[in-house]
Order: C-alpha cells, then structure tokens, then sequence
C-alpha cells in the first residue's frame, strides 16, 4: 500500500519536473532577448503578412517604424554618433538632429530589411557589457548564402530595455556615424550636420 | 609551384615555432578583453580616435577609380551572370571557390593556434571535394561543419600586428598596411597564381564577377546610408577587420 502511494507521488514528481524543465527555457529567457527576439519576430511577420501592393519602400518604413520606435533609444544612439560634439549643441538643435537621424536609421534598416526577406532570426545569446543593465544580444540571420551576425546592444532595467547600438558582422552602427558626424561638424557645425540629414532625408 | 610549396613549408615551420607564441599572445588579449567593456562604456559619450589614413588623397583616387570600374566593367558582368545562370548554378561556382578559402581558412587557423577550427575547415575541404563533388555543393556546413572566415590578414592581427594605415588596393577596394600584406601572400601561395596565366586569370576572374554577383541586392544600402561614402566604408571596414581578428569577441567599441 506503502509502496504504492510512494510510487504514485514519485510519477506525479516526475511529470511536474518534466513540465517544468520544459517551462524552463522560456522562463530562462532574459528581458533583453525577449525583446530582441519579438522585434525580429514581429519585424519579419509583418514583413511576410503585408499586402503587397503598395509600394515596397512605404511598406517597409511603415513597418520598420511601428516596430523599432518603442523599442530604439534614438535619442542616446544620436548623443553616441555626435560624441562631444553633442554638448555644443543647443536643446532646439538636439531635437532636430534625433528627429532627422532616427528617419535616416529607420530608411536605412527597412532597406536593409528588404534585402533579407527570406531570413529568419536565431537568438545566440546574451552577453554583459560590464553590468547588469547593460547586455549585448547577439543574433544571426539564417537564410541567405551565408549568415549575417547582428548584435543588439540594450540598456535598461526590469522590463523595461532599449536597444542603443546595432552591430551588424562587427561594424557597430553608431561608431560608423560617428566618424561621418565628426567630418560634417567640422566643417559646417551642428546646422551643417542638421542640413545634411535633411537633404539626405530628402528634404 | 614552388612558391607554392614553399610557402605551404614556410607556414609550417612558422606554425612550429609559434606554437607557443600565439597562445601567450591571445592569453594576454583575453585579459585586456575582460577589462574592455567597463571602459567601453566611459568611451560611448567621447570621440574616436582619429583614423590612420595618411595616404587618403591617394586612398580617394582609387577608391573613386574602383567605382568606375564597377560601374563601367564589372557591375554590368555581374548583372549579366546573375541573370543568366540559375542560382543554383550561381551557388554552386560560389561553393567551389568557396572550398579553396576552406584549404587558406584551415592553414591560418593552425597559424592562429586553433586547431580544432583548422580540423574543421579540413574536414569541410574533404567532404566538400569528395562528397561535394568537387566543392560544388556545401556537404559539409548540412554535416554541422560551419564555415569560417580567415586569412592572413587576420593571422597577423592574431600575431599583435596592428593594421597600420588605411589603403584602398586598385581592384581589391578597402586594405590596410596589415590585410595587404596578407592579400600579397595569398596571392602568392594561390595555386591559381602558379598556373598557365589565361587560366589563372580567367578564374580569379570568374571569383570576382561570382562574388560580385552575391553583392547584388545589397549594393544599394550603402549609398542610401552614409554621407561620405569613403568614410563610411573605411570606418566599416576597419571595425569589420578587428572584429575578424578577435572573431566576433567583443572589444574596445
């Protein structure tokens, strides 16, 4: 009788163990890669779902918009891509260069977006940047001749994260900027910066 | 053909006495990393350093030749090619030039004191000629075998070699002092380099137009981005090299 009771309480521990170590990985999984991987998810869905029909460019900012918006820091990716310059700006003018380059960032990664339509995403990890509110996301697209690594860079806390730099194949997104800020600084100020993205914004 | 041979015994006597060498060297590039990120984030409000390019009216010349030749020769045959052959048969020639990188990746790989690496990009080489028919088909990355991106370039870089400055090769595009120097001596040890020359040439030909052709859908995304198209292709190549070195770990950003 004993012996029965034991049995049946040990297969009834088994099965909750079992569902729970399938739980897991989904539990184990971090806000930033959640996120990270929603953004990926939600992007190439929408992607695939959307009519087609309207134009491709208007589609994919469209979508990109929606999706990377609440999601980006633009206003600390734009402080990283004008380094010290940032500081000789006045608050007018840092208002319209993270307007101006958060528009050039989205057009550029819904470009790229339409170059990739086939990829799917694979989250690969997460690593520290030296604290536990600031993580690298690392991620590969499958799909096309050979796969593309795109990391994440987050910063927040909680559930709440925003993605602040993206490294596609190791060239980072913000340092690539900041050098092509420095030279249109130094040549024509923050207006001149502001008047190259309009005009490349057309504008 | 005796370059050849002779390169291939120069890398291995190398590879001997290195053994030791680039152990330490990459023991010591570990500790640095683990210090990097903490300063990486002190470094994200401030400016890069100024970038090593002393050659850049040279460097803006060619870079600006290079566009034309692609505009005028080889964008038109990379066109031409991609829509005339299937893109099975595209993948295919791909794969083949593909399988002789492999051999290269696996003898930097024993250079940089990774064998393991190097035994895959061996066993790539192996069930890619056999199995693969000839390198045709990737055989090898449907068996787990991933491939891996290496070069001489970044066995320098492994070696502590700092890239030096900035170039931009006639035909070849971006360079440094360093990935030159490694372009040089693969072109050397490239078996292509030893055989009757119209043949050698019509394939490193056919390797250009094939891996022209990949960059197709993509060729736009540049010109849509950036401001100064030099400098966005310098900064992206120079961070893209390092990345290389340090194969995708993270470092100084």
């Amino acid at each position: 009788m004993l012996h029965a009771i034991v049995a049946r309480t040990l297969r009834i521990a088994s099965v909750l163990l079992f569902c729970a170590a399938a739980a897991l990985p989904a539990a184990a999984q971090s806000a930033p890669e959640q996120l990270v991987r929603k953004l990926a998810v939600d992007v190439t869905d929408a992607v695939r779902k959307s009519p087609a029909g309207s134009s491709d460019a208007a589609r994919y900012n469209e979508i990109v918009t929606r999706n990377l918006v609440p999601r980006f820091d633009f206003e600390r990716i734009t402080q990283s891509a004008m380094g010290r310059n940032w500081a000789r700006a006045d608050a007018a003018q840092k208002k319209r260069v993270v307007e101006e380059f958060s528009r050039l960032l989205i057009r550029t990664y819904s470009n790229a977006l339409s170059t990739l339509n086939e990829s799917t995403v694979e989250v690969k990890g997460t690593r520290s940047n030296g604290s536990d509110s600031d993580v690298t996301v690392r991620t590969q697209m499958v799909g096309g001749r050979s796969p593309v690594s795109i990391d994440y860079a987050l910063a927040g806390s909680g559930g709440t994260w925003r993605v602040y730099d993206v490294v596609v194949e190791g060239v980072s997104l913000v340092s690539a900027y900041r050098d092509e800020f420095t030279t249109l600084i130094s040549s024509g100020g923050v207006p001149g910066l502001i008047a190259a993205l309009e005009r490349k914004n057309g504008k | 053909m005796t370059t050849y041979t002779r390169f291939l015994g120069a890398a291995l006597i190398a590879s001997a006495l290195l053994a030791a060498g680039p152990s330490e060297a990459a023991k010591a590039k570990k500790a640095k990393r683990v210090v990097a990120p903490a300063a990486a984030a002190a470094v994200v409000a401030n400016d890069s350093p100024p970038v090593n390019d002393p050659f850049e009216p040279f460097n803006r010349g060619m870079f600006a030749v290079n566009e034309t030749l692609d505009d005028v020769v080889l964008r038109p045959v990379a066109v031409v090619y991609s829509t005339v052959l299937p893109q099975p048969v595209q993948d295919g020639v791909a794969n083949v030039f593909g399988n002789l990188d492999d051999v290269f990746t696996g003898l930097n790989n024993i250079l940089q004191g990774k064998p393991d690496r190097a035994g895959k990009d061996f066993g790539r080489v192996l069930v890619n000629t056999t199995l693969g028919i000839g390198g045709l088909f990737d055989v090898g990355a449907r068996m787990g075998l991933e491939k891996n991106d290496e070069d001489f370039g970044q066995t320098l870089g492994v070696w502590g070699v700092g890239p030096g400055p900035y170039l931009v090769l006639p035909l070849f595009g971006p360079s440094s002092g360093r990935d030159a120097v490694g372009r040089v001596t693969r072109t050397l040890a490239d078996p292509r380099t030893h055989i009757p020359a119209a043949w050698g040439m019509s394939l490193i030909g056919a390797n250009f137009v094939s891996a022209r052709a990949t960059r197709l859908q993509t060729e736009g995304l540049l010109d849509a981005a950036s401001f100064d198209k030099y400098g966005f292709v310098r900064s992206s190549y120079l961070m893209r090299r390092e990345s290389l070195v340090r194969d995708g770990a993270a470092g100084p950003r």
